[in-house]
């Protein structure tokens, strides 16, 4: 017990260290929100020229979709962990040494990381809301279980997207070069995590696609089920389904890493 | 039971081959070429607790590959290590919390935060007791004159106060090994003396085992009882510090500038010529065989010399002479 209560408290410092860094920052956290606040108008505007008079796309009527893409828009740090950016650097730097130095492990402590980050960016992301919320008068349910229900599955989705992610970084254990590889994958995550486009209203292939790959696991199957697109009867099986997932993920990252990590050559010195 | 040991343990590293231009790059996609580069190679050694022992060699002869085999951040291409009983890169994390380590290079602080910050954290994950934190805390900030750094970003500080909170950062979590890899590169004369009174001072009292690499001999001299030579990644000294003076201490150097280039030189016995360049000729004798006079006499029977002088034999000549072949078998 005081063993955990130990180790919890040496992941929790590399946490803490998050909104810290993040302060260091802050003329860029502005600078991003604007960007926001534009995205979020062009993307409502398209959406309502998309609909053009039609009361329903794919079973959505217009407000749905909309409540859905400015909920999307707010939660989308979720699929963000920049995790083949930030492990790549840290290899090709040769500062992956000064981490590996670090008596913790090493994804578990990059990913306390990254969970923090994510949580101080939809901090971040609250003028946004209220912005979004003053401008298109979008909907949140009022049920907190509905609340309960979206932050499991935001969570679990997040972590077994960051064990893909992972799997995806450890390449940089073998190239210098996954600088590509991290646009190919930010690319392929804004489309196919449904930021963009709800996935219902996607042409069955592409929706199969969406649904295999996990991007949309961190971001289109909570979302969707604080905009009311899913119901709240269709969690437990879809929870299950994240559940399995996390798990083979979670194996798979820790069985890559441990092989790629005896391939790192810690560069200069 | 001893706190490092090493055997055979060497480090290969593949370098990829590529030629220049968009050919090269192209070509090295389809075609990849590697070249093995061999930095430590079959090296043996064990070090017991409590020593401090400088690890020296020119530069690329391998020495901070070795530490970082040492600290398990690299794994040997074979050979074994092993630290405080573990396989230091099976065990990382058990045995990341008993070292400390310096990267002269490199920085383990946060860049962006107070000095303070950064020490608090790695007092909690290194899982220090928060009373021995503020007691030791109190004690370096004392020693290594870290007062006016507590509340500045790494990225504000110079260099000599950089590696001062480097050292503080190192040592904090009371590691039984501490590896340090040119810790002194770069500092001024005052700020060398504190980090080595510091480093000396650890491990007097707290029996924390060094290894230390340094191109600075003078580190080794205040610091080492014992060194360790690596040459192109072979070990060709291992040894008490005190042994390797008196071998070559017995060695005094002249150095003769002539009026004349000069072409051959006959010598009396018991010298031998260092270095001949043009004008200036640099020889060592051996003084249970010759004299000082006797050795400059022969020679200014020969030559025209404008100037001459005699060196002692410190520390950095006769380094110089070991990386200059003196402990090749031939040379003995
Ligand atoms: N990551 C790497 N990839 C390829 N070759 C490497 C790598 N790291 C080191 N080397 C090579 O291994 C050899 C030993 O390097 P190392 O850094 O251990 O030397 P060193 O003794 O620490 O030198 P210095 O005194 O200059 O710091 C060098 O020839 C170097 O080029
Ligand atoms: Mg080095």
């Amino acid at each position: 017990m005081a063993v955990l209560r130990r180790t919890a408290r040496a992941y929790g410092a590399m946490m803490a260290m998050v909104p810290k860094l993040f302060m260091a920052y802050q003329i860029w956290v502005w600078m991003q929100f604007i960007v926001q606040i534009i995205s979020l108008v062009i993307l409502v505007s398209f959406w309502s020229a998309v609909y053009a008079g039609e009361s329903s796309l794919s079973g959505l009527t217009l407000a749905q979709t909309l409540n859905y893409i400015i909920l999307a828009q707010i939660f989308a740090p979720s699929t963000d962990t920049n995790m083949v950016f930030e492990l790549g650097y840290m290899v090709r730097s040769g500062q992956i040494g000064m981490r590996l130095i670090q008596p913790l492990d090493l994804q578990l402590a990059l990913y306390v990381q990254k969970v923090s980050e994510i949580a101080l960016a939809f901090v971040f992301n609250l003028p946004l809301a209220l912005i979004g919320w003053l401008l298109f008068r979008y909907h949140v349910p009022a049920d907190p279980l509905v609340w309960l229900a979206f932050l499991v599955s935001l969570l679990i989705g997040n972590a077994l997207l960051f064990c893909f992610d992972w799997i995806l970084a450890c390449a940089s254990f073998y190239s210098t070069e996954v600088w590509g590889m991290g646009m190919l994958r930010y690319g392929v995550a804004l489309f196919f995590s449904g930021a963009l486009v709800p996935l219902a209203m996607m042409p069955g292939w592409l929706r199969t696609i969406s649904t295999i790959l996990p991007f949309s696991q961190a971001l289109y199957t909570p979302v969707s089920l604080l905009s009311g697109i899913t119901p709240l009867s269709g969690m437990p099986r879809i929870w299950l389904a994240q559940l399995a997932a996390l798990v083979a993920l979670g194996a798979l990252s820790r069985f890559t890493f441990s092989r790629a990590v005896r391939q790192v050559t810690v560069q200069g010195g | 039971m001893s706190v490092i040991q090493t055997e055979n343990l060497t480090k290969i590293f593949r370098v990829p081959q590529k030629d220049a231009g968009v050919r090269g790059a192209v070509k090295a996609l389809f075609q990849p070429r590697y070249k093995d580069v061999t930095a430590v190679d079959g090296v043996t050694f064990s070090v017991e607790k409590g020593e401090v022992v400088g690890y020296i060699g020119l530069n690329g002869a391998g020495k901070s590959t070795t530490i970082k085999m040492l600290t398990g951040i690299l794994v040997p291409s074979s050979g074994q290590v092993r630290v405080l009983g573990r396989d230091p890169h099976r065990e990382r994390v058990a045995n990341a919390r008993q070292i400390g380590v310096v990267f002269g290079q490199r920085t383990q602080l946060w860049w962006d935060l107070a000095l303070i910050e950064s020490l608090n954290t790695i007092a909690k994950i290194y899982e220090m007791d928060p009373q021995r934190y503020d007691q030791l805390l109190e004690q370096f900030v004392d020693l290594l004159d870290l007062k006016d750094l507590l509340k500045v970003p790494v990225r504000n500080m110079s260099l000599g106060q950089k590696m001062r909170a480097e050292l503080a950062a190192t040592l904090i979590h009371e590691p039984e090994v501490v590896y340090l890899d040119e810790p002194t590169i770069g500092l001024d004369l005052i700020v060398k003396e504190r980090m080595r009174a510091f480093i000396k001072q650890q491990n007097r009292e707290t029996g924390t085992t060094v290894v230390l690499t340094t191109h600075d001999l003078g580190d080794i001299e205040e610091l080492c009882q014992r060194v360790i030579i690596i040459d192109e990644g072979k070990l060709i000294y291992d040894g008490p510090l005190s042994a390797i003076k008196e071998r070559f201490g017995k060695y005094r150097q002249i150095t003769f500038e002539m009026a004349r280039d000069l072409d051959g030189v006959d010598l009396p016995a018991g010298a031998e010529i260092v270095t001949q360049d043009g004008r200036s000729l640099v020889l060592r004798f051996d003084r249970t065989q010759t004299t000082a006079s006797r050795v400059a006499a022969a020679v200014m029977e020969q030559f025209n010399v404008v100037d001459f002088s005699l060196a002692e034999p410190d520390l950095s000549m006769i380094v110089k002479q070991i990386y200059q072949g003196a402990l090749h078998p031939e040379a003995v």
